[in-house]
């Protein structure tokens, strides 16, 4: 995916989705992570995080764990990037965060 | 569901969901198949319950279709130009022109629904059976008693408007009677009568029943007015000679020719004959007294062989 900043369409989706990494924006968080957290359905929320990653507000990157020793498989985090922090703001900001209230 | 029927149901309800997400990464942009597939994969780990993870393997199915619908083009096709052309051609039959999948599902499912919408309507416009009338005058006009009206009368200050009707003359019903009659009677002038004007009440119109001449006992042998030269050079045809008779049968002026056979001879040969059988016409009749009348006579020249 590309870091270009682009614009992103908004929905109340995508402005849970940018909450949830708002709140701790060093936070790196797997979709089942912000699936559990603002309940969005795997249908809906990985096209988000894939076009906020295309527009270059995430990145993304695989998890550094030993799967054998977990227990389970690696996962793909997504964290803000500065770039994503600066935009998401200005949008809540815009919002007053009324809209999520 | 309860949690025992759900426990017997998990090996095939997880076998399913890892069906799911497998067939929808592989329905992926190439550039993105192995990556969401092994991201869905951890991620259909961290569910709980079988139920949960055949939900969220179903979202993966619908979220590639968004996915698809939204990879740019470009970087599909350079991603999947060293592959095989199948993400390529799964991602543009994915998108309608201008519209993404989403949108095109849409407006196919609202003009459906118009189209249904209509065709009810129509149907049953056709179809509906008129409402039963009631007895409306019953119920809506109140009974008024019987009260006798004097009549009108006429005002003399009112013109009086009288139009005759034409009568009509069905020809086919009068075989016997002669078109020029008939002919008559259709131009017989049919003016209304206007106010100031009246004419007493006319009585039927008489109608003169018109037998037209022709050719009576003693008329000549067309043979012998056949002109030698003719016979010679095989003319035949008919001429049309138009003759004017008295009441006697003679002539009353000298025969033309209305209508040529295409030989003078003929033609003058029938001209002859005509002049010859003045005294030997059958004068034309009305009400059965003879009359003076003009009438085509046709001779016709033809050889016997």
């Amino acid at each position: 995916m590309g870091k270009k900043d682009t614009d992103v369409r908004m929905s109340l989706q995508t402005l849970k989705v940018l909450e949830i990494f708002l709140e701790n924006p060093t936070e790196q968080l797997a979709g089942a992570q912000v699936h559990q957290r603002c309940g969005i359905a795997s249908g809906t929320l990985y096209p988000i995080l894939l076009r906020l990653e295309s527009a270059g507000w995430f990145v993304s990157k695989w998890e550094t764990i030993d799967p054998s020793s977990l227990g389970r498989p690696r996962r793909r985090l997504y964290r803000l990037t500065s770039t994503g922090l600066r935009r998401a703001s200005e949008v809540f900001a815009s919002f007053n965060r009324g809209v999520l209230a | 569901m309860s949690q025992r029927d759900e426990r017997s149901m998990q090996p095939s309800m997880d076998g399913l969901a890892h069906w799911l997400i497998h067939h929808a990464a592989r329905r992926a942009p190439d550039a993105l198949s192995s990556r969401l597939e092994e991201e869905w994969l951890a991620d259909l780990e961290a569910r709980s319950s079988a139920l949960s993870r055949l939900r969220f393997a179903l979202g993966c199915c619908w979220a590639t279709l968004v996915i698809a619908s939204e990879y740019p083009r470009a970087r599909v096709a350079a991603a999947s130009a060293a592959a095989a052309g199948r993400g390529l051609v799964t991602l543009v039959d994915r998108n309608f022109g201008y519209f993404s999948l989403r949108s095109g599902t849409l407006f196919l499912i609202a003009g459906l629904h118009a189209a249904l919408f209509y065709g009810l309507v129509t149907t049953l416009a056709h179809t509906r059976a008129a409402p039963p009338i009631t007895d409306l005058v019953n119920r809506s006009v109140p009974e008024v008693p019987h009260k006798k009206l004097p009549l009108p009368q006429p005002s003399a200050e009112l013109p009086k408007w009288i139009i005759d009707v034409p009568k009509v003359v069905d020809v086919r019903q009068e075989p016997d009677r002669p078109p020029d009659v008939v002919a008559k009677a259709a131009e017989e002038p049919t003016e209304p009568n206007w106010p100031g004007t009246e004419t007493p009440p006319q009585t039927p119109p008489h109608i003169v029943k018109h037998v037209p001449g022709g050719t009576g006992a003693g008329f000549p042998d067309t043979a012998d007015f056949y002109p030698s030269l003719s016979r010679h050079l095989e003319e035949q045809g008919i001429s049309v000679v138009q003759v004017c008779v008295d009441t006697n049968g003679r002539l009353t002026s000298d025969p033309t020719i209305v209508t040529g056979s295409g030989s003078m001879r003929l033609d003058e040969g029938a001209r002859k004959l005509a002049r010859a059988g003045s005294g030997h016409y059958r004068p034309a009749t009305e009400d059965g007294h003879p009359v003076n009348s003009c009438y085509p006579l046709g001779i016709r020249f033809q050889l016997k062989y």
